[in-house]
C-alpha cells in the first residue's frame, strides 16, 4: 500500500445550495494510506467537501473518482467509504455491540462473524467491557470510540472524520488525537479528517488541505504550510505569523528582497518558483514567524529594524512580546516569542530593541 | 421559595390547599360513595359495601356497553396510530402543504365535538353509510389523530438527522433504516400516542350519541342510565372509569416524557 497512488480524486467539484454557492471548482487527490486533514474557518465548505465524498449530498458539478472510476452518482450506502460524525449519531436504542455491529448485520454477514468482529473492534478501540452499554451510558470520548469502532468495521477504503473532537475537552482532545493517529498507524486506512483547529491539524495530518470560502487554499504537509504559505490567509490562518507589505525587488538566486516600511528584507524563495516570477514591484508580504524573530546588536544592515517593545506576556515555556516597529506614519505590530527563563526575560516593556530575522527564515507570500 | 418572607408562603399554601380541595374533591366523591349503599337517595355511611359493583358486574347492558368501547377503543387506536405515524412521516422535513393539513387535523379535536358529530352524520348521511360501530370508530379516528400525528411528529423532530444518514453511511437500505432506526426511535412515542388515543376514545360521548346505531358504549351506557333516574352502580361505573383513565393517563407519561435513553444527546 503505497502512499503515492491516489485513492480519490476530486474534479472540478462545485456545489450550490440552491443559488448559493458553498464550493467553487475543487480539485483535490486523498492517497491511499494517508491522514488527510481540510483545515478551514467555520463556511469554508470543508464539512460540505466531506458530505460530498461520503454521499451525503449530490454534486452540482464536477466528479469523483475512486481508483480512477466515477462515483459521483453511486449511492452512499454503496459506497465504501465510512463516516464519524461530529454529534456520533450512536443509536440510542442499540447497545454499544449493536452501534457497532449494524453495518455488517444490514450486510446480512452471519451473526457469529459479526460477533467476532465486533469484539475484535471494540478491542481495537479499548471499550471491550462496554459492549452491552447504551450510548447515554457512555462518556464524550467513549462515545467518539464507538463511533470510530462502527466506521472501521466494514473496512472501508475511507474513513471520513467530521469535526469528531469538538465536543471533548482539551485534556481529552489529546488523547483522542493521539489514539485516532495510533489507530489510523495500526489498520492503515485513509483518514480524512475535518477540523477548524489547526493546532489538531499540525498533530495529526500527514498533509493539510487549506481551505477558505469554498476554495482549497493550499495543501502539503504541516511543515509545508507553516514555512512554505503560498497566500497571504494561508500565512496569517495557520500559526501565529508577522506579516509585513512591500513591493518585491529583483530576484537574487533563491532569495528576494522586499522594499517594506521596516526597510529592506530579503526573504528566502527556494523551492517557490511563482515568486520567482512574480514582476518586479509587485505587491506583496513579507513574512516571518514570531520565534524567527530576535533581538540584533545594531540596526545597520539587511533584516534589521528598530521596534518598542508594546507589551511582553509570559506564556509558560516562551514569553510573547508584542512589538511596534518601523516610522509612525506607517508602524507595525510584531510579535517576538522567546524562550522564557527562570530568572525573568531579557526584554523590558516600553524598551527599544533593535531586531532581526534570518533571510532563510523568511518567507514571501504575493498580495 | 426560599426567597419568599414566611408569612406569604405559608399564606399560599393555604391558598393553594383551599383550590385543590374545591376543584377535585367532586370526583372523589362518587369513588368514595361508591363504597357504600344508598337508601332513600342518601349515602349510609355506616355500612361500607361492594354491593354496587356486584350490582355493575350482573349489569349485562353495561357488560356489553364495555366490549363495545373496548373494540371501538382498539380499532381506533390502530386507525390513528397507523394514519397518524404515516402522515408525521410525510410530513416531516416537507414545508408544503404542512400547515393546511395540520390545520385539518387538529380542527375535529378543537371544535366542539357536537359540531365534529353533526358534520360527521350528516356526512355519513350523504355517502349512504349506516350509522354503526364502523362510523363510531371512524368518528374517534377523526377526533383523536390530532394527538397521534403530534406526538409522533415531535419525536420525529427531535430525533437527529445524523441518525438517517449514518445509517445510511453503514449500508443500510431505506427499508432499513426505516424498520431498525427510524421506527424503534418512534416506538415509545407511538405507544405513548395510542394510550392517549385509547384514553380519549373510552370516555368520547358526543360525537359517538350522533354517529352510533343501536349499539352504545359504555359512556353514552352511562349517560343513558342517568335519565332514567339515579341507581348506585352508576357510582362504581364513574369511579372504574376515573381510574382506568388515570392509569391511562400515567402510562402514557411514562412514555412520552422524554426518558434520558431516547433524548440525550449521542
Amino acid at each position: 500500500m503505497s502512499q503515492n497512488t491516489d485513492l480519490l480524486t476530486l474534479r472540478s467539484v462545485s456545489k450550490s445550495y440552491g443559488t448559493v454557492p458553498v464550493l467553487h471548482d475543487i480539485d483535490l487527490s486523498v492517497r491511499d494510506g494517508e491522514f488527510l486533514t481540510v483545515l478551514g474557518p467555520s463556511g469554508s465548505g470543508k464539512t460540505t467537501v466531506l458530505r460530498l465524498i461520503g454521499g451525503l449530498e449530490p454534486l452540482t458539478a464536477g466528479e469523483i473518482r475512486l481508483d480512477g472510476q466515477d462515483i459521483s452518482r453511486m449511492p452512499i450506502n454503496k459506497r465504501p467509504f465510512n463516516t464519524v460524525f461530529q454529534d456520533y449519531a450512536l443509536f440510542p436504542h442499540m447497545t454499544v455491540s449493536g452501534n457497532v455491529g449494524y453495518g455488517l448485520s444490514v450486510r446480512h454477514v452471519q451473526r457469529k462473524e459479526i460477533a467476532r468482529r465486533v469484539a475484535e473492534a471494540l478491542e481495537l478501540v479499548q471499550l471491550g467491557r462496554f459492549a452491552d452499554r447504551f450510548p447515554a451510558q457512555l462518556s464524550g470520548g467513549q462515545r467518539q470510540r464507538v463511533a470510530l469502532a462502527r466506521a472501521l468495521i466494514c473496512q472501508p477504503r475511507l474513513i471520513l472524520l467530521d469535526e469528531p473532537l469538538a465536543a471533548l475537552d482539551l485534556e481529552l482532545r489529546r488523547q483522542m488525537q493521539e489514539f485516532l493517529k495510533s489507530i489510523q498507524r495500526e489498520i492503515k486506512t485513509t483518514f480524512l479528517f475535518v477540523t477548524h483547529d489547526q493546532e489538531e491539524a499540525i498533530g495529526m495530518a500527514d498533509r493539510i488541505c487549506v481551505m477558505q470560502a469554498g476554495h482549497i487554499r493550499q495543501l502539503g504537509t504541516p511543515h509545508e504550510l507553516y514555512y512554505k504559505p503560498n497566500c497571504e490567509f494561508v500565512a496569517r490562518f495557520f500559526g501565529e505569523n508577522n506579516l509585513v507589505a512591500g513591493k518585491l525587488g529583483p530576484v537574487q538566486g533563491e532569495q528576494r528582497p522586499i522594499e517594506t516600511a521596516l526597510g529592506r528584507l530579503i526573504c528566502s524563495i527556494s523551492g517557490q518558483p511563482h515568486l520567482k516570477a512574480a514582476p518586479d514591484g509587485a505587491s506583496a508580504f513579507a513574512a516571518f514567524r514570531p520565534e524567527a524573530l530576535h533581538l540584533a546588536d545594531s540596526t545597520d544592515g539587511d533584516n534589521r529594524f528598530s521596534g518598542t517593545i508594546a507589551d511582553l506576556a509570559f506564556a509558560g515555556s516562551s514569553t510573547v512580546a508584542t512589538i511596534t516597529a518601523g516610522a509612525d506614519t506607517a508602524a507595525q505590530r510584531l510579535r517576538l516569542r522567546t524562550p522564557s527563563r527562570i530568572d525573568g526575560s531579557a526584554l523590558r516593556s516600553g524598551e527599544t530593541v533593535s531586531l532581526s530575522f534570518a533571510p532563510h527564515e523568511g518567507h514571501l507570500v504575493l498580495a | 421559595m426560599n426567597a419568599l418572607p414566611r408569612p406569604s408562603t405559608i399564606f399560599l399554601a393555604v391558598i393553594t390547599t383551599l383550590v385543590a380541595v374545591l376543584l377535585y374533591s367532586p370526583l372523589f366523591v362518587p369513588i368514595v360513595s361508591s363504597f357504600f349503599t344508598i337508601s332513600h337517595g342518601d349515602v349510609d355511611w355506616s355500612s361500607p359495601t361492594l354491593s354496587t359493583y356486584r350490582a355493575l358486574a350482573e349489569n349485562h347492558d353495561i357488560l356489553a356497553a364495555l366490549r363495545t368501547t373496548l373494540i371501538v377503543g382498539l380499532c381506533t387506536v390502530v386507525l390513528s396510530v397507523v394514519s397518524g405515524t404515516l402522515l408525521a412521516l410525510y410530513y416531516h422535513g416537507r414545508r408544503s402543504g404542512r400547515s393546511i393539513l395540520q390545520f385539518i387535523i387538529f380542527l375535529p379535536f378543537l371544535m366542539p365535538p357536537i359540531i365534529s358529530g353533526l358534520a360527521l352524520l350528516i356526512f355519513f348521511r350523504e355517502i349512504g353509510l349506516e350509522r354503526s360501530l364502523l362510523t363510531v370508530v371512524i368518528g374517534h379516528t377523526v377526533f383523536v389523530l390530532a394527538i397521534v400525528y403530534r406526538t409522533v411528529l415531535m419525536r420525529l423532530q427531535s430525533m437527529s438527522r445524523t441518525l438517517v444518514e449514518a445509517s445510511y453511511d453503514l449500508g443500510a437500505t431505506g427499508w432499513q433504516t426505516f424498520w431498525r432506526i427510524i421506527l424503534p426511535n418512534l416506538s415509545s412515542a407511538m405507544v405513548g400516542g395510542a394510550i392517549l388515543a385509547f384514553a380519549l376514545s373510552f370516555d368520547e360521548t358526543m360525537i359517538t350519541i350522533l354517529v352510533t346505531g343501536t349499539q352504545s358504549t359504555l359512556p353514552v351506557r352511562l349517560w343513558a342510565m342517568m335519565r332514567l333516574g339515579f341507581s348506585p352502580d352508576i357510582n362504581a361505573l364513574v369511579a372504574l372509569i376515573l381510574m382506568f383513565t388515570v392509569l391511562l393517563c400515567v402510562l402514557a407519561a411514562r412514555f412520552l416524557i422524554p426518558r434520558q435513553m431516547a433524548t440525550e444527546r449521542s
